[in-house]
């Protein structure tokens, strides 16, 4: 009657996780990908979203500042890795970070203000629980030994929107 | 003439390799060698042999500087494949040159067989000259792009994207055309069709010493053709790819930038919506995530601004000269104070206490005279702000005042 790990896909949905497209839940959430947009939708009034990496759910009720100190997070570390002359699609997509590299380079960011601003963000140890707990709770980060971390598709959520803004204001600028 | 054997210039080369790349360096950056810069180096690098340069005319003078002889200055150019790159205008004179040349031998193919003899190797110079610019220019544009990539300079997102824009339609595109097959007017195509010309000529021309000239520049051709077919596959495989990538990347960049100027993300700039997470159990692994968040959702750590309500209340303006005139009209007047509060309702009914005070200031006026009733009596004024109690105050001309 359900698919296979119903009950694993929604739970885990309903944690606000990220279903990535190297995950097993992914390939039956694909398949059953009309099902669950119903089933979340008859169910609880939540939108089932997706693109070809990763599936999540959303609600009315959203967790901005959350989902704001991960944008920040995400702008501000590209950034620093383009200025370090890395090329910071491939270095998302496929590197592992030590923790103390990334606090390293939020820390050294010419974002200075943005950074302080932020409570997540303006000292070491909140760095190290936005990715260590609350990044790794969603599976926007996946915590290795060592205290490394690499991310999951998830991240691109979080840029692409950085894209899409450039994207609007140009059409508005157009209009 | 060189006064030095040719074996011992080359052996200078060598010896002194590194001075000569420091003003190598020097004159790729600044075009030009100042004269306090080659005794800089030579300081460095040991005086002894200052004249040396001059001997085997390394160095030669433009005006009091010096630069390096351009034989020399291109040997360098090769042996450490730092290439500027040329402007597509500039690799683009050789193609006018071949077309030309090319042209002519068409047109001449039956005339004088010496000036025929020439143009087939000028034209074969000519092509060399354009295989090794676009060889060249090929490399250098790689070098930077690769070094604009790994931004070995550290340059701020919009520098890089300005010179990365600024190769591609300055540099690459117009190199592009040059080398592009689909292209009718590349040179490409013309080498392509000088090529097929002179494998026809090498076989059908009567000439045998003609015949043998268009041979070899057949050969140089094939050779040729793959080489620029090489140069074309670079650009098109590798060149473009690379400043393209630097492209999306910089559209990135720029989204990133809008977000986090002026703490934009802090205002106007909601962020991608995530799913909240509702009731949670104590053992659940994520409770202290799950309450920090439950906890900051009632945190407005956004900047409030408070907008002061438009003032509805139309603004009197107090003209002195019109009340002074009216009272002056009415002089003597026993209850000034009456009068004031008369006169402004008069205008506007529903006055305000500081209107009123406004008008009242004509007491200090110098021209008039202020009395105090002699009983003492005095009157009250209501407003809706309320009620003074204010002594009766006579007002009349003051004698002998100049207006």
């Amino acid at each position: 009657m359900y698919p296979n790990k119903h009950k694993q896909i929604v739970t885990s949905l309903m944690d606000g996780r990220f279903i990535t497209i190297d995950e097993s839940y992914f390939d039956i959430l694909k398949i059953n990908q009309d099902f669950y947009v119903e089933f979340f939708d008859k169910s609880f009034g939540f939108e089932l979203k997706n693109t070809q990496e990763f599936y999540y759910l959303i609600s009315d009720e959203t967790k901005e500042n959350t989902s704001r100190d991960i944008s920040i997070f995400f702008s501000i570390l590209c950034y620093e890795l383009d200025k370090d002359g890395k090329n910071f699609m491939d270095e998302l997509g496929f590197s592992d970070f030590h923790i103390d590299e990334i606090v390293e380079y939020i820390k050294n960011s010419t974002w200075i203000d943005v950074v302080k601003a932020n409570k997540q963000l303006n000292d070491g140890e909140s760095i190290k629980r936005l990715v260590g707990s609350t990044m790794v709770k969603r599976n926007i980060a996946i915590q290795h030994s060592d205290d490394k971390y690499s991310f999951t598709k998830a991240y691109k959520l979080f840029i692409d929107f950085a894209r899409e803004l450039i994207k609007s204001e140009m059409n508005e600028a157009n209009s | 003439m060189f006064k030095s054997e040719p074996k011992s210039i080359v052996q200078f080369l060598a010896t002194h390799f590194d001075l000569l790349r420091q003003l190598f360096d020097i004159q790729l950056k600044n075009e030009i060698i100042l004269k306090s810069q080659v005794a800089e180096t030579l300081d460095e690098f040991g005086r002894d042999i200052e004249s040396h340069l001059f001997e085997h005319k390394i160095l030669v003078e433009q005006n009091d500087d010096f630069v390096i002889n351009e034989p020399y200055f291109v040997l360098f150019e090769f042996v450490l494949q730092q290439f500027k790159p040329l402007l597509p205008e500039e690799i683009d004179k050789f193609g006018q040159s071949i077309r030309t040349l090319f042209l002519n031998i068409k047109e001449g193919i039956n005339q004088d067989k010496n000036i025929l003899l020439d143009r087939i190797e000028a034209l074969s110079n000519e092509i060399k000259k354009f295989r090794t610019a676009v060889t060249n220019n090929t490399i250098s544009l790689l070098n930077e792009s690769r070094e604009l990539k790994a931004n070995t300079r550290k340059i701020e997102y919009q520098e890089k994207v300005q010179t990365a824009r600024y190769l591609i339609d300055y540099y690459i595109i117009p190199l592009n055309t040059i080398l592009d097959i689909n292209h009718s007017q590349s040179i490409y195509n013309e080498l392509l069709a000088i090529s097929q010309f002179s494998n026809n000529k090498r076989f059908d021309y009567s000439d045998e010493s003609i015949r043998r000239q268009f041979e070899k520049l057949y050969n140089l051709l094939r050779q040729v053709v793959k080489d620029i077919s090489l140069q074309s596959i670079i650009l098109s495989n590798e060149l473009l790819p690379l400043l393209d990538r630097i492209r999306t990347e910089s559209e990135y960049l720029l989204g990133f930038h809008l977000y986090l100027t002026n703490m934009n993300c802090y205002k106007g700039i909601k962020p991608p919506k995530i799913f909240s997470t509702s009731r949670d159990n104590q053992y659940n692994k994520y409770i202290y995530e799950n309450t920090k968040e439950y906890f900051e959702q009632f945190k407005n750590e956004e900047d409030v601004f408070v907008e002061e309500e438009a003032n509805d209340i139309e603004q009197w303006i107090f003209n002195k000269n019109e009340y002074k005139s009216k009272l002056n009209s009415k002089l003597p007047v026993t209850d000034f104070f009456s009068w004031c509060k008369n006169a402004i309702e008069n205008e506007k009914k529903d006055f305000d206490i500081d209107n009123y005070f406004m008008v009242t200031s004509l007491i200090f006026e110098e021209e008039y005279d202020i009395e105090q009733d002699k009983k003492r009596e005095k009157i009250t004024l209501k407003t809706k702000q309320g009620e003074f109690v204010i002594p009766k105050l006579k007002i009349s001309k003051k004698e002998n005042v100049s207006e």
